[in-house]
């Protein structure tokens, strides 16, 4: 180790600006070098450790900042270049500042600054004392320097906090929790119970600052009907919530809403456990379940684009996790910007998947059915229903435009409680649903924005929905209003992205679906031949039929509902539909508008009642029921 | 200034792992644990601080200047001879570094401006852009400030940025007065 110092010393000496001492150390240089061998016998001929000590960590010192007290009692601060112990420890520094001149009389804030040397050479004699702080003695210490030395070019905030530059006012030491549990240091205590805390906070301002207040509930929130069921519905209500609160969920998130211990040995830190967004779950739909709740506004808004329906709003203030629930309903992965009518909050967009418990509401185009408020309200005394309605817009939406067989529909719908509406084939999304008896709520609303709304009948609509309305599961009374505008829509208008409209509390959209994706070429399904793709029809491809008495059809997943359309219509009108299927728990939720999923589907041993049209031909509004 | 030699000549007192207090003739008091002591060239190295793990503060220094110490007592090798390695070409890097970053840092230092100077060019620097010109703060490259650096010395700029530094700066010295 003399030697390679001795070598440093040699090559930094050379070429480089020296104080007065330069000479000497030079010539002392030059001697260490050359008696550098006897040098090193003489003191080291015990090879005593000490003196290796020394040598080493006077190594260890090289390139870190030191500070070098002379014996005149000035300071010199500093990057240690390298030393010499030989020669009483004498020092080179580079970049050095005097931080304290021993021979300054004056006071500290006249004291003039110099500008640091670039290399300043200390010899032996002066020197007292050589302090370095956190230097790294051993391996472990060696590597990590360097690795947070290459950090600093990205500002981390400890190196923010530990700026040399800035002069620290006050001495920052790491925040450590309370000895409260870690877990929740204290802040627990202040949601207990915020109903009960007998503190209000309008009285107190008024108390303390004559401040009066204005605030009136009833402007942010939709105002409660207290009507004679009220408490048989709130009943429900709250049991569907708490059934919904209480579920597993394997998402991590929710698990974390719901209270459920992870357990102490969660290998995570904090960003898995309460902020990042979990993916992976299988981009599909497969194994979507619908006990998930995971809104997917998200994907919902970016595929259907942004719908401010406020239909969605309403449910909110019924159970949370009830509309979170129907936000299984999903839309079907096949959901297409372009086609797609919007579809509300998610709502009924229905992916069909694996929603047992769904009951989407066959949405037909034009009906804006507020689910919503089925979830609380339930007129029908079907609570499952609400669930499912989140009172978005039922996928109905969805439907392209070709699709639309609206006005029957919504009538049909508000009288039947079933609304089955067959989704039609316009369905892409595979929206479907019809679902009878749940729809007593469900009327789905129509998220007002929805410009491209694809109905046929843009005057029926208005009348459907109103009518849609009727029902009064509205307890939320909330706008339905938009829904009259969006029916004032055109027909059909060749698709605005609508869909995603929904809002993203209420999205009942499956943030797993699959985007979709239009198919020109899909076959059109014929269940005993092949049938030629038919070109598109001008509208109502997507029509449906739906017999009145087919029953409610359970969630399907991915699967539009449609009772009686083939699948023979064109191909870009991805109508899947599902006359009737169990509940089933597909693996395969997005489906192609190819024939053979449909196959698939038909397994189901359900009644159902199939009116294929291989033929379909626009059906006139008067068929239309 | 020399001390007492009569120190080091007892070298057994310096054994390695001594716990000692120690004052220098320059005033510096402090508690060192014994690293190493070289008697040929009296030098006596000390870590400081109880903190185990792989950085120590270290402290080399001369037996001659040890006005007095007592002996605390008597504990471990602090240093673990089998973990010390020294990857030379590491220790260049950080040279470079360091010596890229100490560059960096003469920039704003000025040269031949008092440490009051000095304190009110590193606060402005907080939040401002700020460069020195021979001893007058450039702000921005608009406003300057020169000695003696009071709110009246701010020069040119919009007005807006004028007022925004003269603000800051009154602000600044009103801080920089308050603290000790």
């Amino acid at each position: 180790m003399n030697t390679q110092q001795t070598a440093q010393l040699k090559s930094s000496a050379n070429g480089f600006a020296r104080r007065r001492s330069e000479r000497e150390s030079g010539m002392r240089l030059e001697n260490k070098h050359q008696s550098g061998k006897l040098n090193q016998n003489r003191s080291m001929n015990a090879k005593s450790p000490s003196r290796d000590r020394l040598v080493y960590l006077s190594t260890c010192l090289i390139g870190h900042p030191v500070e070098v007290r002379l014996k005149n009692g000035s300071i010199y601060s500093g990057t240690c270049h390298t030393t010499n112990v030989e020669q009483e420890f004498a020092i080179i520094l580079k970049m050095a500042r005097m931080t304290k001149d021993a021979s300054y009389r004056g006071s500290k804030q006249e004291y003039v600054m110099k500008a640091p040397s670039k290399t300043l050479i200390i010899p032996g004699k002066e020197v007292a004392e050589v302090i370095a702080k956190d230097v790294p003695v051993t391996v472990a210490g060696q590597s990590n320097e360097l690795q947070n030395e290459r950090h600093e070019d990205i500002l981390i905030d400890s190196s923010i906090s530990h700026s040399r530059h800035v002069e620290l006012d006050r001495e920052l030491s790491p925040w450590v929790p309370d000895e409260d549990d870690p877990q929740c240091p204290g802040l627990e205590n202040i949601f207990d119970g915020p109903w009960n805390r007998g503190w209000d906070q309008f009285e107190t301002n008024k108390m303390l600052f004559g401040v009066k207040s204005t605030f009136d509930e009833e402007l942010y929130t939709t105002r409660l009907e207290k009507g004679p069921r009220m408490r048989e519905l709130e009943r429900e209500a709250t049991r569907i919530a708490r059934e919904i609160e209480g579920e597993d969920t394997e998402d991590l998130h929710l698990a974390e809403e719901r209270g459920i211990n992870l357990g102490e040995d969660f290998d995570g830190d904090e960003e898995v456990r309460f902020s990042s967004v979990i993916r992976g779950r299988g981009l599909d739909d497969s194994g979507y379940d619908e006990d998930e709740d995971i809104l997917l506004d998200k994907r919902n808004t970016e595929t259907f684009g942004d719908v401010p329906a406020s239909s969605g709003a309403k449910t909110d203030h019924l159970h949370r996790g009830t509309s979170n629930d129907s936000a299984g309903a999903l839309l079907t992965s096949s959901v297409d910007e372009p086609q797609c009518s919007q579809s509300s909050n998610g709502s009924e967009f229905f992916q069909s998947n694996t929603y047992d418990h769904c009951r989407q509401q066959a949405d037909d185009l034009p009906c804006k059915s507020s689910t919503s408020d089925c979830n609380g309200r339930s007129l029908y005394g079907n609570p499952e229903i609400l669930r499912v309605a989140q009172g978005h817009d039922s996928i109905n939406a969805s439907i392209e435009t070709k699709t639309v067989a609206v006005d029957g529909k919504l009538s049909k719908s508000n009288e039947s409680q079933s609304a089955e509406n067959s989704q039609t084939a316009g369905f892409d999304r595979g929206g479907l649903l019809a679902d009878a008896p749940s729809v007593t709520s469900s009327v789905k609303e129509m998220p007002p924005t929805e410009p491209e709304v694809v109905y046929v009948k843009a005057d029926g609509e208005s009348s459907g929905v109103s009518a849609c309305r009727q029902p009064g599961t509205f307890a939320s009374g909330s706008d339905h209003a938009g829904a009259t505008s969006a029916s004032s829509h055109p027909a059909v208008s060749p698709s605005s992205s609508l869909i995603g409209s929904s809002s993203s509390e209420n999205s009942t959209l499956n943030p797993h679906a699959k985007e979709f994706k239009f198919n020109p070429n899909a076959k059109s399904f014929t269940p005993s031949h092949s049938s030629p793709v038919r070109p598109p029809s001008p509208v109502s491809d997507g029509s449906y039929y739906f017999t009145p008495n087919v029953t409610t059809l359970p969630q399907m997943h991915g699967m539009p509902v449609g009772i009686g359309m083939g699948p023979s219509y064109s191909g870009h009108q991805h109508v899947l539909f599902n006359p009737q299927v169990a509940p089933l728990r597909s693996p395969q939720p997005y489906f192609h508008p190819s024939g053979p999923q449909y196959g698939q589907q038909m397994n189901l041993g359900h009644p159902r009642q199939v009116l294929y049209m291989p033929g379909y031909q626009p059906v006139s509004s008067s068929q239309h029921l | 200034m020399e001390g007492s030699i009569s120190n080091s000549s007892s070298n057994e007192d310096f054994a390695v792992g001594c716990m000692l207090s120690i004052k220098t003739t320059l005033g510096d008091e402090f508690d060192g644990q014994v690293i190493t002591f070289d008697r040929p060239s009296n030098i006596l190295v000390l870590q400081e601080g109880s903190k185990p793990g792989p950085r120590r503060n270290i402290r080399f220094l001369k037996t001659n200047y040890i006005k007095e110490f007592s002996f605390l007592g008597q504990s471990e090798d602090p240093l673990d001879i089998k973990k010390c390695y020294i990857d030379l070409q590491s220790l260049q890097d950080r040279e470079e570094l360091a010596l890229r970053q100490a560059e960096a840092d003469a920039e704003r230092i000025g040269v031949g401006v008092t440490t009051e100077a000095q304190g009110i060019f590193d606060a402005l620097s907080k939040t401002l852009p700020v460069r020195w010109d021979k001893t007058s703060i450039v702000v921005m490259n608009e406003v300057r400030v020169s000695s003696p650096y009071l709110p009246e010395n701010v020069i040119g700029g919009t007005p807006a940025a004028n007022d925004r530094v003269k603000k800051v700066l009154e602000l600044e010295r009103r801080r920089l007065q308050t603290r000790p």
